[in-house]
């Protein structure tokens, strides 16, 4: 049963008396740190109550903090959205060079290695119309360009140059059908003509069905056709079937990835005319 | 006004009645507790909100004569008195049988705040001789019914 204010009255001042005297009596007796037995409870109590209040103060002081921040986090965003986006652009083009790096240096390498002299030249442009297959190239008469050049790279024959221009020069590619290089076989030294097939790869003709040809077997030009000099790779023999006029028909796969070209080498004749800038031997 | 005039008076004549028994016969001041005398008077004869604030003063005018903590005395008095006033409330305690009866339970429990309140401040505790609480219970209750008796006469 619940009793009213005035009938509880004196239990309560009762409670306050002896809570005051209990104080009282608890402000005169000394602890062992040398503290009052009131000071030591009134810490005691007070402590968590402190610190709940301290830690409660210091969460609204963070949410007024991260509100205050969160006003300027959009532009901030903004900002740092763009920036990411350059730096992005910026790392992109960094690994563009790098990899261009990496295929110049190999280019160059291939250039030292060479016995003529030669120039490098980047591809603009890729041809294909039906089977015909062109590069259109940076370099022409004024680089000292001139037609039947022979185009390698690092992996071996790209094609010859079969049209100039001041600045840019045509190359009609090694699977080109209309292209055609004497090859020869590294290992059993038969001879016999590349022709071109376009996406297939290359077809090597006029091997007769008594050569020993296996699969495998690396062609390289033999520097009859005048155009190419000897010993520069062609392709990997993929193929060998019996043909129906005493020859062979021989699928070559060509050593140059055609799909992937962007910087080649054309073989400067010594004899060529012209200026000859960035020309090494 | 005029009961706290009273008051005043019995808490006066409570403190000169001790002092003089400690000082002319301390074999019987150590052996009647006057104040708590008082107290239980007021519990047993005023209501109880009276009887704490004359337990609370009683208490503390003891605590300074006896030099203890100041307010051990005021805490078991006006507990005391508090509990023997919701006694009174329940039973009838106004003839002298009940009434010395009272004044010996008050004094053990007065005893036994006194011990719970010495460990409950950390203090080393001594518990008080048997005899001597027993004969302060006696010489409580002999006081209590005589000078019960003396205030019922200069009453009536």
């Amino acid at each position: 049963m619940n009793k009213s204010l005035p009938e509880r009255r004196p239990f309560l001042l009762l409670v306050l008396l002896l809570s005051s005297l209990l104080v009282l009596m608890s402000s005169q007796v000394r602890t062992g740190r040398g503290t009052s037995l009131l000071e030591d409870s009134l810490l005691n109590v007070t402590g968590p109550l402190v610190r709940g209040v301290s830690g409660s103060a210091g969460s609204m002081a963070g949410l007024w903090t991260s509100y205050v921040d969160l006003r300027g986090v959009r532009a901030q965003n903004l900002e740092l959205r763009y920036r990411l986006g350059r730096l992005e652009e910026q790392g992109r083009e960094g690994e563009e060079f790098r990899r261009e790096n990496l295929r110049l240096r190999e280019l160059l390498d291939l250039k030292r290695a060479q016995e003529f002299p030669s120039l490098a030249a980047e591809v603009l442009a890729l041809g294909s119309v039906g089977q015909s297959r062109t590069a259109l190239i940076g370099r022409g008469t004024r680089d000292g360009v001139r037609r039947d050049m022979p185009v390698v790279n690092r992996h071996g024959v790209v094609g010859r140059v079969i049209a100039v221009g001041e600045r840019v020069a045509k190359v009609q590619l090694l699977i080109d059908p209309n292209s055609g290089v004497a090859g020869i076989f590294q290992r059993t030294r038969g001879q016999g003509m590349v022709v071109g097939m376009g996406d297939r790869g290359c077809r090597m003709e006029y091997v007769s069905e008594l050569e020993n040809v296996e699969v495998g077997d690396v062609v390289v030009t033999s520097g009859l056709d005048q155009i190419y000099p000897k010993g520069l790779t062609i392709g990997v023999v993929m193929s060998v079937e019996e043909g129906d006029q005493l020859t062979k028909n021989i699928m070559i796969r060509p050593e140059v990835d055609f799909r992937r070209l962007e910087e080649v080498l054309v073989r400067l004749n010594p004899e060529t005319e012209g200026p000859q800038r960035e020309v090494s031997p | 006004m005029k009961s706290l005039w009273r008051g005043a008076a019995g808490l006066l004549a409570a403190t000169a009645g001790q002092f003089l028994l400690v000082r002319y016969l301390p074999a019987l001041g150590r052996s009647v507790d006057l104040f708590t005398v008082l107290v239980i008077f007021y519990a047993v004869t005023r209501r109880r909100i009276g009887v704490m604030m004359m337990g609370t003063a009683a208490g503390l005018t003891e605590d300074l004569l006896t030099h203890t903590f100041l307010g051990m005395n005021a805490f078991k008095k006006t507990l005391v008195g508090y509990l023997m006033g919701t006694l009174g409330s329940f039973f009838m305690l106004s003839q002298p049988i009940p009434r010395f009866g009272v004044l010996i339970v008050a004094t053990f429990l007065e005893a036994v705040t006194e011990a719970v309140l010495v460990l409950v401040l950390g203090q080393h505790l001594v518990l008080p001789n048997s005899s001597d609480l027993l004969w302060l219970g006696l010489g409580n209750g002999i006081a209590g019914i005589l000078g019960y008796w003396l205030i019922s006469k200069m009453v009536d």
